[in-house]
């Protein structure tokens, strides 16, 4: 199996703390992983310097075997790779199509000047684009909500449209972040079939997780953080029983 | 061709074919109603995507002293400065972009401000530039040897730059480039943006450069038209009604600065034929407008669906319902 993302070594401090210590795995084309632990041990940051919103204080991200620590969030992208954020973030006022749109972003030409004329080339290719964003919006049961503004739509829709966005990036590794938290059972499932299904086929899936039951019952591997320290890496039928893993979870006893 | 277009057309064939006609006060509203709409339209290519600038008088100022020192000075054609001055704001506009556009919310809006005090503090502190009395006898431009010192002549130079830089501003929101710019209205749709591909900074810079492009020409045209400029032209006055109009008239679309403006504007120089009461009723009409029509004057129609609406459904519902 290729790896398509690489983690060496990153450590990041915010002053005097240490949010990440050394943390090091590697994920294989098409693998869907389970980043996992509990509150403050780190996934988020470490979410944050792979896709590039914030750099590490050392150590390295590769994708594709290229080396993208110096890189921008945008040029990231570009490298392929793509995120949906801990707090649902869309562009709020734009249709659900248009934030789709924006998303295609990175396989736009730009065309200013027949954009500024208007020409029928321009016009034609913009209905391409507006099809191949419909296409999404199908793919993930939200066809129906095109011309909703994405802002003023229940969680469950928005959630499902954040994962839109980043996947009109065609990305080879998307980063979700928690995609069912916050959601009712029923759409909580809905969206991790759809992650375990539509999505899964187009890329590779790294997927920060609270819930123990979702990450054993999708994931392939799980990577366990705790205080910014890799203390699992393996499949997630095991998690329970490894001793570290229960500790982080439910706390040492301390007795005498 | 639908209605839009055709009352556009119609609209245009009038304002080429009327001035003829017109008294020059009638053609001096004119001017500056067109000056006007680039000056707020221009801003609206910032306001879209969520910047407010409390200092767009500064560029307009930099590309009217520069067209102005060109031509007093060094004898230019105002034909040139007229680019000249452009040039010169948007270059400014791009470095200070560099910097100001990181800022979100009163910080970037302080910043321009800041930076439009500064222009007109050195053009005022400068001799060369023209000092406290800034700079008179500034030339109108010429055609074929004439030189426009009628309001005739001058109105068709800022019609003719004014219409077509309201095509370009227009169009702009229908390019990939205009729509990109939607994306980039907070710190957090930002990020999004990032994650998409989306290199902000790069876009957010040009979109002011823009922006400042048209604020420049037309400060050129206008300084051309007054035949003088100073220090206290341009000022943070200058600016705020600028904001005004993109506020009264709506930031909905295209439409509302282009509205607010030419209403505002027109108002305005009846007002101040009849006095200082312009700031005022700009400060009146921006209240009411707030208070009751949030969306800025291009809600109108929207509204009006409403209470049809409204008064439709009342009328359908029983009496006893009404009542109560």
């Amino acid at each position: 199996m290729t790896a398509v993302l690489e983690v060496h070594g990153i450590t990041k401090q915010f002053g005097g703390l240490t949010a990440l210590d050394q943390v090091t795995f590697t994920v294989g084309e098409g693998e869907l992983v389970g980043l996992v632990g509990p509150n403050g041990a780190g996934k988020s940051t470490l979410f944050n310097i792979i896709a590039g919103a914030f750099p590490p204080t050392r150590g390295k991200v590769l994708l594709g075997g290229h080396d993208v620590t110096d890189l921008s969030s945008h040029d990231r992208a570009r490298h392929g790779i793509a995120r949906t954020f801990q707090q649902v973030t869309l562009f709020p006022e734009l249709s659900a199509l248009d934030n789709v749109l924006q998303g295609l972003h990175r396989h736009i030409p730009g065309r200013f000047l027949a954009g500024l004329c208007g020409t029928s080339a321009y016009r034609r290719e913009q209905r391409q684009l507006e099809e191949r964003a419909e296409g999404l919006l199908g793919a993930l049961g939200i066809e129906d909500h095109r011309d909703d503004i994405a802002g003023e739509q229940p969680l469950g829709i928005q959630k499902l449209l954040t994962v839109a966005v980043a996947l009109a990036t065609d990305p080879t590794v998307l980063l979700l972040d928690e995609p069912a938290a916050g959601l009712a059972h029923e759409e909580s499932t809905r969206m991790m079939d759809l992650v375990s299904t539509v999505i899964r086929r187009r890329c590779t899936i790294v997927l920060v997780e609270h819930n123990m039951r979702i990450v054993s019952r999708y994931c392939d591997r799980a990577v366990v953080l705790h205080f910014g320290q890799k203390i699992y890496d393996g499949p997630p039928g095991k998690l329970t029983a490894d001793q570290r893993v229960v500790d982080a979870y439910l706390g040492v006893a301390e007795l005498g | 061709m639908s209605v839009k277009a055709a009352a556009l057309a119609v609209l245009l064939v009038a304002l080429v074919a009327l001035p003829p006609l017109a008294e020059p006060y009638v053609l001096h509203v004119a001017i500056v109603v067109l000056i006007n709409a680039v000056y707020a339209e221009a801003l609206y290519v910032i306001m879209r995507m969520g910047y407010l600038s409390f200092g767009h008088a500064g560029y307009i100022a930099l590309g009217a002293y520069t067209s102005a020192l060109l031509a007093t000075k060094l004898g230019v054609s105002p034909w040139l400065g007229i680019l000249a001055g452009a040039c010169v704001a948007a270059g400014f506009a791009w470095l200070l972009g560099l910097v100001t556009l990181k800022l979100r919310g009163i910080y970037f809006s302080l910043s321009v401000f800041a930076f439009a005090e500064v222009v007109n503090a050195v053009f005022r502190a400068v001799d060369a530039f023209g000092g406290p009395a800034g700079i008179a006898n500034v030339p109108r431009p010429s055609i074929g040897g004439v030189q426009l010192n009628g309001h005739l002549g001058f109105y068709y130079v800022v019609l003719a730059a004014a219409v077509m830089s309201l095509l370009f501003l227009y169009r702009l929101a229908a390019t990939r480039f205009g729509f990109t710019l939607l994306a980039l209205r907070t710190h957090d749709t930002e990020a999004l943006a990032e994650s998409v591909g989306i290199a902000s900074a790069r876009h957010k810079t040009l979109a002011f450069v823009i922006s400042c492009f048209f604020c420049g020409l037309m400060g050129a045209i206008h300084c051309h038209y007054l035949r003088f400029v100073s220090p206290f032209v341009f000022t943070f006055f200058f600016s705020t009604d600028l904001v005004i109009f993109n506020m009264v008239g709506g930031l909905g679309s295209f439409w509302g600065p282009l509205a607010g403006s030419v209403l505002l504007t027109a108002l305005g120089e009846q007002l101040f034929a009849a006095g200082y009461y312009k700031s005022l009723v700009y400060a009146l009409v921006l209240l009411v407008v707030i208070l009751a029509l949030p969306g800025g004057l291009i809600q109108l129609p929207r509204m009006r669906e409403a209470w049809a609406a409204r008064r439709l459904r009342l009328a359908k519902a029983p009496v006893t319902a009404v009542e109560r």
